[in-house]
């Protein structure tokens, strides 16, 4: 049983990293236009590094195979140069008339939030699973 | 060997369980890392499953019940599935078809062990 336990809480901790990248996203869609961050800077994107989760597992001190859960590394600012932006009307605006505007593309968010959820989807479906078979198992006493 | 706690097809149906969890716990743990770079998928390694419904269990004296503790099963990592650029090598269709394929076979399983319980259960009882 101690397995499933570690099945479900990899699955979890899945859950908790997608929900992670899901936020990340939304508020880089969110900051797509903020030029004025705390240091001055037009915003910089934010990416999410994953990364396996191998050192809190129960069973992998004791050398059993359990899974293996994930857990959000870091997450760490995207370099890519800012977008420029002809608007000499912006109280941000250059002395040429150009915006810096955040490194943000609305497409490649939207292709992360797609991905996310899906991976999402999938952990609640193994989780559904997982639960099936601890309810078939305590048929058992009946 | 034909008594109703027929401890050979207990022990069999018990493994058929335990390596069904195992395969669960090992999609589970491949779907939580769906997304990590450089994650390579596991699966139950068939010759340890195979050892452990193969392998007699062993009793260390004559005058002991043969227990039916089943050989440790081990994970490898899945071969053949070509990784995506980076470098995972995690299939979420394969994997979801893994858990129900080992949903399947805990159940099919569990329906037996039931069967047999139920049957010890009737002799506990009288027959009533």
């Amino acid at each position: 049983m101690s397995t499933l336990s570690s099945a479900i809480n990899a699955s979890a901790s899945a859950l908790s990293a997608e929900r992670t990248r899901i936020e990340v996203a939304v508020s880089n869609m969110a900051n797509a236009e903020s030029t004025r961050g705390p240091d001055g800077q037009p915003y910089r994107r934010r990416d999410v590094v994953l990364a396996p989760d191998r050192t809190s597992s129960f069973d992998a001190a004791l050398g059993r195979a359990g899974a293996v859960g994930v857990n959000v590394a870091a997450v760490v600012e995207d370099q890519a140069p800012f977008r420029r932006r002809y608007e000499p009307s912006h109280p941000d605006a250059d002395a040429e008339g150009f915006v810096t505007l955040p490194n943000v593309e609305a497409q490649n968010e939207m292709v992360d939030l797609i991905g996310a959820s899906r991976a999402y989807q999938a952990n609640l479906t193994a989780i559904g699973l997982i639960r099936e078979l601890v309810a078939k198992a305590l048929e058992l006493g009946r | 060997m034909n008594s109703i706690s027929d401890s050979a097809l207990v022990a069999a149906l018990r493994r058929q369980m335990t390596i069904a969890v195992a395969k669960q716990v090992a999609s589970a743990g491949n779907l939580a890392n769906v997304d990590t770079p450089d994650y390579k998928a596991v699966e139950v390694n068939f010759e340890s499953a195979l050892d452990a419904r193969l392998t007699p269990p062993t009793a260390t004296h004559a005058a002991h019940f043969s227990t039916t503790t089943p050989g440790a099963i081990t994970t490898k990592e899945t071969q053949g599935v070509t990784p995506r650029r980076d470098g995972n090598t995690v299939q979420l269709d394969q994997e979801l078809l893994a858990m129900n394929r080992a949903g399947g076979d805990f159940s099919a399983a569990q329906t037996a062990l039931a069967a047999k319980f139920r049957l010890v259960r009737y002799a506990l009882n009288e027959s009533r």
